[in-house]
């Protein structure tokens, strides 16, 4: 009891000190919250390096209102339990503004916190409807919505008039809600879903569903979740020799499905948000990355620089580092970021964003179809 | 026909997760036999094999067909003597300090050490999915031609029925036939007279965990190809379920716990074939509880006889 004791008076000394230094220098903290570890942590990387670099180009340009921006950087391993034990982190570490986190099923219990705290968030990826449906004044995103995305990859599969398609989803907030988006535009442009069915996050067996797939005589398979149950269901489905046509949301979409599904990710359908890296202005940021050996193209490099840099414009614009004036700020002004010109809607939406359907090759890399 | 094809197709998928939940389910109805005790880190112990083989055949990167069975042999033998040797030390280190007191402690103890193997694995190889390559490939269609649904039996199910089956018989003639087989029976029907009659026993304990690490390791090897990738949390689903087919089987049974995995594996894919796969982990357990209500010792198991 004796040692534990001294553990809690050191830790609690400890924490004092860090305090002490916090209060000393005015720097501005931005929080980067999002999965360093686990399945998805190749999204949390892109987050952190895109995140990274603007707080590095604001620093260098002279930083915020004569201040610099500081990275809190937590580890939320895109779980919903873990993200609200970060969220409290950031707030105990008197974190104003945060930048994440990426699973929609993490931002939304963490986004409660940071509401109910005054903390400032902007998701870079968490596409799902609900986060910003609750009149929430703290919390935006730099990313569609599933409901803008499902669409998109609904008209799509219509315009090839497939014959019988299968929806499946991984139950999970962001799957099974842009599955369902997919599924009522099929229906409303009167194609015909025969099967609309979840699997479980984590499972590995995919020989059931993939006969039972065959059996239905699909044609289209339309995936809601991320890429480790796809890679596994298009390379079971390829050793079962289904024929059908496979495509799935920018979660399944990045270079770790070529790892687990290796030739069967040739031809995978997928939408993304457009290739920003792509755009003739943001090649000097492009070259940036490249310098410091990192890949800009992944979906949420650029939305995760863009939302470090309105929290930056915000708090300049707002002239005030209080959330609160800087939300206001963000809704008012029109901001112009790698992502193209931003503008928000009162719930914390952008005006417009736009999703691209893009084939995927086996060797990783993507090609636009439309 | 076409009704046959698709059962006969849903019942090989069964058949060939169930021989894999079979080869794991010996490792924990082993141990329980013998002092009493659930290894919950015997799934790790799987995943671990799992991790080694591929290592091995990452390694040794062979691309001609021809050496194919020699890279799988060799990934087999590592992972075997990396698995047993830590089926080995987790009992060594884990749970023989711990045994003979309260059954809660070894519980504990061995939870803790899934823990401790699972992190273990997480910093050592990272966190991702990594993909298995395929080194079996193509399968014989079953069934008549001319359209309509085929099923299909691939040289990798094939493979797995094999090895499960040649594992088992081993196992058994092992248990039945063997001085060593003689004495696991002797410790498991009562530990402290075999030691009285000059049967080591911690050796034999010592046994069951490199004989369950084994087979694990075989198992980790023949799934993590079979479904094409692996990840340090692909011993915790496993073990989970290859628990629930020992204790449906009758824990304490071997012979209960491979017919207890195959009933679990073809009540999954039944499941998933003919109402949906969101129902699958609800029937499998749902099924573990009327078992255990109507036969709470399982399908083989005996009532424990109070010893005296």
């Amino acid at each position: 009891m004796k040692i534990k004791l001294n553990k809690l008076v050191v830790g609690v000394g400890a924490s004092l000190a860090v305090m002490a230094a916090g209060a000393a220098n005015a720097d501005i903290k931005i929080g980067i919250a999002g999965p360093m570890t686990g399945p998805v942590a190749q999204y949390g990387d892109m987050e952190f390096s895109g995140a990274r670099m603007a707080i590095e180009q604001i620093n260098a340009n002279g930083g915020v209102m004569g201040e610099k921006l500081v990275a809190v950087e937590q580890d939320d391993v895109c779980d919903p339990k873990q993200a609200v034990t970060v969220a409290n982190n950031m707030v105990n570490e008197g974190v104003r503004f945060v930048v994440g986190h990426l699973c929609s099923s993490s931002t939304q219990p963490a986004s409660d916190i940071y509401e109910d705290e005054g903390v400032l968030m902007i998701t870079p990826a968490s596409t799902s409807p609900a986060i910003t449906d609750r009149g929430y004044e703290l919390v935006f995103r730099t990313i569609g919505l599933d409901s803008m995305q499902g669409p998109v990859a609904g008209n799509y599969i219509a315009s090839l008039k497939p014959e019988r398609v299968a929806v499946i989803h991984d139950k999970q907030q962001y799957g099974e809600g842009i599955a369902s988006a997919v599924k009522s535009t099929l229906e409303d442009d009167g194609i015909n879903v025969v099967m609309y069915e979840g699997i479980t996050a984590g499972q590995k067996d995919f020989s059931s569903l993939v006969t039972k797939l065959k059996q239905a005589n699909v044609d289209f398979v339309y995936y809601g979740g991320y890429h480790p149950e796809l890679g596994l269901i298009l390379r079971q489905a390829q050793q079962a020799g289904l024929d059908a046509q496979f495509m799935g949301p920018e979660g399944v979409g990045n270079k770790d499905i070529n790892t687990i599904a290796g030739d069967a990710a040739e031809g995978l359908l997928v939408t993304l948000p457009p290739s920003f890296d792509q755009k003739a202005e943001n090649q000097k940021l492009v070259k940036a990355f490249q310098d410091k050996g990192e890949d800009p193209s992944g979906p949420f490099v650029l939305t995760s620089y863009a939302a470090v840099q309105l929290i930056a414009d915000g708090i300049e614009k707002a002239d005030s580092k209080d959330p609160y004036e800087v939300a206001a700020a963000l809704r008012e002004g029109t901001f112009d970021t790698p992502i193209g010109e931003v503008q928000y809607d009162q719930s914390g939406d952008l005006k417009s964003f736009d999703f691209v359907v893009y084939k995927w090759h086996s060797d990783g890399s993507k090609t636009p179809v439309k | 026909m076409h009704d046959v094809m698709y059962f006969l197709q849903q019942l090989i998928n069964g058949l060939t997760v169930g021989s894999a939940y079979a080869l794991i389910a010996i490792g924990y109805t082993m141990v329980y036999g013998i002092i009493g005790m659930i290894n919950f880190a015997h799934g790790e112990i799987y995943m671990i094999g799992a991790y080694v083989s591929l290592i091995v055949i990452t390694g040794l990167a062979v691309t001609s067909p021809a050496w194919i069975p020699l890279v799988l042999l060799v990934a087999l033998i590592c992972a075997i003597i990396v698995s047993s040797s830590m089926g080995w030390a987790v009992e060594r280190i884990a749970y023989r300090p711990v045994r003979g007191q309260h059954r809660l402690i070894p519980l504990i103890s061995a939870i803790g050490m899934s823990i401790f193997l699972q992190n273990y694995v997480h910093l050592a190889q990272g966190s991702r999915n990594i993909g298995f390559p395929l080194l079996i490939e193509g399968g014989i269609s079953l069934g008549g031609s001319g359209g309509g649904f085929q099923a299909n039996l691939s040289y990798m199910q094939l493979t797995i029925f094999i090895v499960t089956l040649v594992c088992m018989t081993g196992l058994s003639l092992f248990i039945s036939r063997s001085k060593t087989g003689r004495a696991c029976r002797a410790v498991s029907q009562d530990l402290k007279m075999s030691s009285l009659l000059g049967i080591d026993t911690n050796r034999i304990i010592a046994a069951t965990f490199v004989i369950g690490a084994a087979l694990a390791a075989v198992a980790g090897l023949l799934l993590g190809m079979y479904y094409g990738s692996i990840d340090p949390l692909f011993g915790f689903i496993a073990g989970l379920k290859a628990f629930t087919a020992a204790v449906l089987g009758g824990i304490g049974s071997i012979p209960g716990a491979m017919l207890g995995g195959l009933v679990l594996g073809v009540a999954e894919s039944f499941t998933s074939g003919y109402l949906s796969g969101e129902y699958k982990d609800v029937v499998s357990f749902g099924l573990l509880i009327l078992i255990l209500l109507f036969r709470p010792t399982g399908l083989l198991g005996k009532p424990e006889v109070e010893k005296i």
